[in-house]
């Protein structure tokens, strides 16, 4: 029972205690008074009558019209006059019917007045005794009539009462409710702070409440900034600040192994041109500046674009990574103008060497070959001149669609024959119980299922993502409704900004909320940074529902997210490339281990994207990984529906 | 004995209305605390008071086996011997108070209720039934039935039976007489306490409409002084 309805409760009880108590009292004080009052008027009339009486003639008419004048004129039940030996000499009595208030009241409150008795003499002799009884009728009316009125009094008293009652309860327990309701965000690992109210024991609680909520978030704060500062000394390049090789080619492989619309992109490597000779020309301080100033425009150049990465992948080599992104010689000659400016600046700049090559890649090509196509490039490139931009042959890999246009043709209808399935792949617990199934789309195109690295980057291109992410919801909703198998899907970036996106998902989780239950729904690390004020409403708009909520490819970039802790997120998937080689990287352990921290701190549960090898397996819950998701990770239990033939998967 | 009659208080008859009826509260069964009246009157009057209390009692109790003719002569001559006759305004200091029967033998005079309170509550404490004992106004003819001078009096009245004349016990005339060898009284109404309370109910002096009324309140004192 709510504290409310017992306080409302309690002051019932006490009101009408009190109103009850005091209207017992008045009636019966009336009664009192009224029964003293009958009965001076009985004692007082019988004295005067019997005066009267006293002095007249004694013959019986006289008497007989005394007592009858009285008793006619007056209000009086009874008159009798009774003889020294006790035989009744006159009476007279009302016989009427008494009316007014009603016989149960009667009963319940009698009123008792003694008749007043007073002795008649005839000289020295005795005449008689006269016994005189008032009324009662006007005194039970009166009674009655104000009993009522007390009633219908207290009645509106009380009414009154309980409305001020209710309305100073509700701003008395209004800070209360509010501390419940910072109590239940922080239990959902929410760190919010409430005004402190003007209540003496309600502020001392909010002071508490806002102090702790204050504390952990500061402590997330100093996690995250501890974080990012392990992160940077060992995935980083000391001079430059960009990313060293290794970390780079991680998100490398972990990019051509996606599996959603930015699994194509484009790769650029520029090269300064003889280090060595610049270094002992220029001295190390100049040409770490320089360097510095080549990265900065790196840096400048990828930041904008959410998970775009700019990497030192040699000692003279500069690498930027542009997932989503392609068209290569643009790109390049962009990024070649911005280097020129800069480094026209300088004598020295003016006058070194940086030759540029770019290319694009599409899902499914290896990292080997990426490298290889965009190296020959760059040789020629080099060759080419100082400043010379060079774009690699696309991959030869054919495409089976020649332009944009044919591409949407092909989608929309493959799309609207409703060719589309879902994958499977097993999100495991280190003991193998089963987290959920990443289901990710499988389309019909050409006769054959292809998965989503291959369709996905010209959906996004060509904005069809929202449609077909409606498609994959729909068809997940319809699955977790038959089927108690949790199901994960992704959201991409570009749907999460689309309004007609969201309230299509929104109508979907209502119309099933069983289902609803059973859905993970993720969206991309890099989605989420681009469009934060989208993701914030998407969060906090889906959890009523009950979904599960995420972010998948998470990386160095999570702890940039504003207020994490206040979405109400329920788990992170680590991006591949900081799960790749974690049994031996010991700076990636770290760093790994304390994005764990941190995640759990928050309530999320962390996930490993892209587990390949059994030795990644058997460390990664050693550094607080909840369940793992991977090549290596299979189903405790054959599949209904085995996955789509050319699935490709991390 | 004493040649001075009573003097009621003005309003005395018309208050009256109010008093008779309330006669009997106290005295519905006679009895009482001789020792506290002794003691509280050794306390407000001295030794005096203690000898007058003293001599009542051994009064009463000389009296008790005799019979009622020798009881109304006994208490007659005991009060209108030992009470001086004096009025309220230089007693009390008060134009018209009714005093107890411990007041009035405290201070050993009273005026004319004074004494037929005193008389009453003494023969209803010798066991003489309410119903056949009045207390009587009446007008005094003052010397001599052809006198024009009369003046407001009380006295107490008994009825051997209810059909017959009463017996008057009078501070005027010390002897006990029949009402018919009175012609110099005129009896004008009479109270008191038979058949009033049935039930036993006994005022209190919680109870507001007591103060109204100069009997009860001397009725009350009695209570509080031991007298019932």
């Amino acid at each position: 029972m709510s504290l409310i309805k017992q306080l409302w409760i309690a002051i019932a009880i006490v009101m009408s205690l009190s109103l009850g108590g005091s209207l017992v009292v008045s009636t019966l004080s009336a009664r009192h008074y009224l029964e003293q009052q009958l009965q001076v008027k009985n004692l007082d009339n019988a004295t005067s009558l019997a005066l009267a009486l006293s002095q007249l003639p004694k013959d019986p008419v006289t008497v007989e019209l005394q007592v009858a004048a009285q008793f006619d004129a007056g209000h009086y039940r009874l008159i009798r006059l009774t003889g020294p030996s006790g035989d009744v000499v006159i009476e007279r009595e009302y016989a009427g019917p008494r009316n007014g208030a009603p016989d149960w009241f009667s009963r319940l409150i009698p009123i008792e007045a003694r008749p007043g008795v007073a002795q008649v003499q005839d000289g020295w002799h005795q005449f008689g005794t006269l016994t005189l009884e008032s009324h009662k009728r006007y005194a039970y009316d009166a009674l009655w009539v104000g009993t009522k009125q007390l009633l219908l009094w207290f009645g509106l008293g009380g009414a009154l009462t309980g409305l001020i009652g209710t309305l100073i309860i509700k701003h008395i327990t209004r800070p209360l409710r509010q501390v419940v309701e910072q109590a239940e965000a922080i239990g959902e690992r929410r760190f919010v702070t409430t005004p402190e109210p003007g209540t003496m024991e309600f502020r001392r609680l909010v002071r508490a409440m806002n102090t702790l909520s204050e504390r952990v978030r500061t402590m997330l704060a100093d996690e995250s900034r501890r974080l990012e500062q392990l992160r940077r000394q060992t995935q980083h390049d000391d001079i430059t600040g960009l990313l060293n090789r290794d970390q780079f080619m991680n998100r490398l492989d972990s990019v051509l192994a996606r599996d959603d619309a930015r699994s194509a992109g484009t790769l650029l490597i520029a090269r300064l041109g003889d280090l060595a000779a610049l270094n002992q020309h220029l001295g190390r301080e100049t040409t770490n500046r320089l360097l510095r100033d080549i990265a900065a425009q790196y840096a400048a150049f990828a930041v904008p674009h959410g998970d775009w990465e700019a990497g030192r992948i040699g000692s003279s080599d500069f690498a930027l990574l542009a997932p989503g992104q392609r068209d290569p010689a643009a790109i390049a000659s962009e990024l070649a103008q911005r280097l020129d400016t800069a480094l026209n600046v300088t004598a020295e700049g003016r006058g070194i060497r940086l030759p540029l090559a770019a290319g694009a890649f599409a899902a499914g090509e290896s990292r080997s070959s990426l490298l290889a196509r965009v190296d020959s490039a760059l040789a020629v490139a080099e060759r080419a001149g100082e400043r010379a931009i060079e774009i690699a042959t696309e991959s030869t890999t054919a495409l089976p669609f020649p332009d944009p246009q044919a591409w949407r043709t092909a989608l929309t209808e493959s799309l609207e024959r409703n060719d589309i399935r879902l994958a499977r792949f097993p999100v495991l617990g280190p003991d193998g119980t089963l987290l959920h199934y990443e289901a990710p789309m499988r389309l019909m195109l050409d006769g054959t299922w292809q998965s989503a690295g291959y369709f996905m980057p010209w959906v996004a291109r060509l904005g069809l993502a929202a449609r077909f992410d409606a498609a994959v919801a729909r068809l997940a909703m319809r699955e977790t409704a038959t089927s108690a198998t949790p199901l994960g899907i992704n959201i991409s970036a570009e749907s999460l900004a689309d309004a007609s996106f969201r309230s299509e998902l929104f109508t979907l989780l209502q119309g099933n909320p069983a289902a609803a239950q059973r859905l993970w729904i993720e969206v991309p690390e890099y989605g989420a940074l681009l469009h934060q004020p989208e993701f914030r409403a998407f969060c906090l708009a889906l959890r009523p529902f009950g979904c599960k909520l995420g972010i998948e490819h998470a990386g160095p970039r999570f702890a940039r997210l504003n207020d994490l802790h206040e979405l109400g997120l329920d788990y992170i998937k680590i991006d591949a490339a900081l799960i790749h080689g974690i049994d031996s990287d010991a700076s990636s352990q770290g760093f790994l281990r304390s994005l764990c921290t941190i995640a759990h701190s928050i309530g999320l549960l962390t996930i490993a994207e892209g587990v390949g090898t059994e030795a990644e397996k058997r460390a990664l819950p050693a550094f607080g990984v909840d369940a793992m998701t991977g090549p290596t990770i299979e189903a405790p239990q054959p599949l209904q529906a085995s996955p789509a033939p050319g699935a490709v998967r991390l | 004995m004493f040649s001075r009659p009573c003097r009621l208080g003005n309003s005395a008859l018309v208050r009256l209305a109010g008093l008779c009826v309330l006669i009997g509260v106290g005295l519905a069964t006679a009895g009482g605390d001789a020792d506290l009246m002794e003691r509280l009157a050794g306390e407000r009057f001295g030794t005096s008071g203690t000898a007058s209390v003293r001599a009542w009692r051994q009064m009463i109790a000389d009296a008790l086996p005799l019979d009622d003719l020798e009881k109304l002569q006994r208490t007659n001559t005991f009060f209108n011997r030992r009470i001086r006759f004096d009025d309220d305004a230089a007693i009390w200091e008060e134009a018209d108070y009714w005093a107890t029967p411990l007041e009035t033998l405290g201070r050993e005079a009273g005026d004319c209720e004074d004494f037929s309170i005193a008389k009453y509550m003494s023969l209803r404490l010798l066991g003489i039934p309410a119903d056949k004992l009045r207390l009587i106004y009446v007008r005094a003819q003052l010397g001599g039935a052809q006198n024009g001078l009369s003046q407001a009096h009380m006295v107490v009245g008994f009825y051997p039976s209810p059909h017959a004349e009463p017996l008057v016990l009078d501070n005027l005339i010390g002897e006990v007489r029949p009402a018919g060898r009175r012609p110099d009284l005129l009896p004008i109404f009479s109270f008191n306490s038979a058949g009033l309370w049935i039930g036993g109910a006994t005022a209190s002096s919680a109870d507001p409409t007591t103060r109204l009324s100069r009997w009860r309140s001397v009725l009350v004192r009695m209570q509080q002084e031991g007298l019932q």
